[in-house]
């Protein structure tokens, strides 16, 4: 029986635990209070060097571009929104919208991704500043590279709580009947990548606006066709066949990975003003 | 009964919806309001204080409500905010002792010198 079925369930307290949390939210928070400290060293290692500049760093006024940086943080919050939304629906066990908040969480993760890799590949190929360069170049790729892998991770771990959200009961190859459906997801997610960084390039060039969006549907027709049909593949894959054994019983999961998400833009929340915005001062 | 309307729990998950939508927006708007921010023409103090008061409005409001603090209990703010105290503090004492560094022994480049920072600062 599903346990959507079964009644409501307390999602915040439970009482078979001695401190009344459940067990994987305490370890959770646990482990996210401590990469505030590992943060908080990277952070404060970066506004040491700002703070003391050393000879032949450059200006990060010159390297960094504001509009884009101010884009994947909106996107961050955004898919921060999306996996709020998302712990909601699996914590009143509506499944369908859970995929549905959990895969828009994934996409905006993975454009957050791009602008970075974009950004990364412009400071090494256009502004000549790499990890050894500069003490800038070392402290700033460090700290931001950090928060891009956290949220590789991140974007990691919901991919693999949207795949066993398709766990069937007593079916020990669940996983290989959804290879395909695999296959599809692993497809669509490195396509929204690669059509990601491409509108980036397309919009960073010294083109107006529509001659920039000319120029990304010139370049990007087979990236996006083929996004639009994974996509398309992906809902295929999605439609209800069956009971699953994912409910609302597995909200703390969903709500584990949340609760490392959100980390994820607190700590670019901070890394935003700290690094990118005081310099504009 | 009128089945349009929406019961308690539909209304409590409507309410909650919302909430979480709308504090997204505010989140964005914040971030709007932190990028014109650093091109007006005021004291950078002022600047500097403000980044800091809405980045912290915006930390709060991701922990508070998308983390879903509010509605747990006491003990998980507990546990996190020792970290984030722990965090802050670290960070705090290590920009003081720099910063102290920068003043009075030379900077960073006088750091790479044989005498180590702390010696130099207690010498």
């Amino acid at each position: 029986m599903s346990q959507a079925a079964a009644g409501t369930i307390d999602h915040h307290h439970d009482p078979s635990t001695s401190t009344g949390i459940p067990n994987k939210k305490l370890m959770m928070w646990a482990f996210l209070a401590s990469d505030c400290m590992f943060f908080g060293s990277l952070i404060s290692t970066h506004l040491i060097y700002r703070l003391n500049p050393i000879e032949g760093n450059p200006s990060p006024v010159d390297l960094f571009d504001i509009e884009l940086t101010s884009f994947s943080t909106f996107i961050l919050l955004m898919s921060s929104l999306m996996m709020a939304l998302a712990v909601a629906a699996i914590q009143k066990g509506q499944l369908v919208s859970m995929r549905r908040c959990l895969l828009t969480t994934v996409f905006f993760g993975l454009i957050f991704l791009g602008c970075q890799v974009y950004e990364f590949q412009h400071f090494v190929y256009e502004k000549g500043l790499t990890l050894s360069s500069s003490m800038f170049g070392s402290t700033f790729y460090v700290l931001t590279g950090t928060h891009g892998v956290h949220v590789a991770i991140g974007v990691l771990w919901l991919c693999l709580m949207y795949v066993r959200s398709f766990k069937r009961p007593e079916n020990p190859n669940w996983l290989s009947n959804q290879f395909l459906h695999g296959a599809t997801l692993a497809a669509s997610l490195v396509l929204t990548l690669v059509v990601s960084m491409g509108f980036i390039h397309a919009m960073e060039g010294d083109a107006a606006f529509g001659a920039a969006l000319g120029e990304f549907f010139a370049h990007q027709w087979l990236p996006l066709i083929l996004l639009a049909g994974a996509l398309v593949a992906l809902r295929l894959f999605a439609r209800p066949r069956g009971a699953v054994e994912f409910g609302q019983g597995n909200a703390i999961d969903v709500e584990g990975a949340g609760l490392y998400w959100h980390f994820v833009d607190i700590v670019w929340i901070i890394i935003f003003t700290a690094v990118y915005l005081i310099e504009y001062i | 009964m009128d089945t349009r309307l929406p019961n308690p729990e539909q209304a409590h998950e409507i309410a909650r919806y919302h909430l979480f939508v709308g504090i997204a927006m505010a989140l964005a708007v914040i971030t709007g309001i932190e990028i014109v921010i650093i091109y007006l023409p005021i004291a950078a103090w002022i600047i500097v204080t403000a980044l800091v008061v809405l980045s912290a409005i915006k930390f709060l409001a991701v922990i508070f409500y998308f983390m879903h603090l509010r509605w747990d209990r006491l003990f998980c703010t507990i546990l996190f905010f020792i970290g984030l105290i722990l965090a802050g503090g670290t960070m705090a004492a290590l920009l003081a002792l720099f910063y102290e560094d920068r003043s009075e022994a030379g900077g960073i480049d006088a750091m790479q010198s044989s005498v180590p920072a702390w010696e130099r600062l207690v010498g």
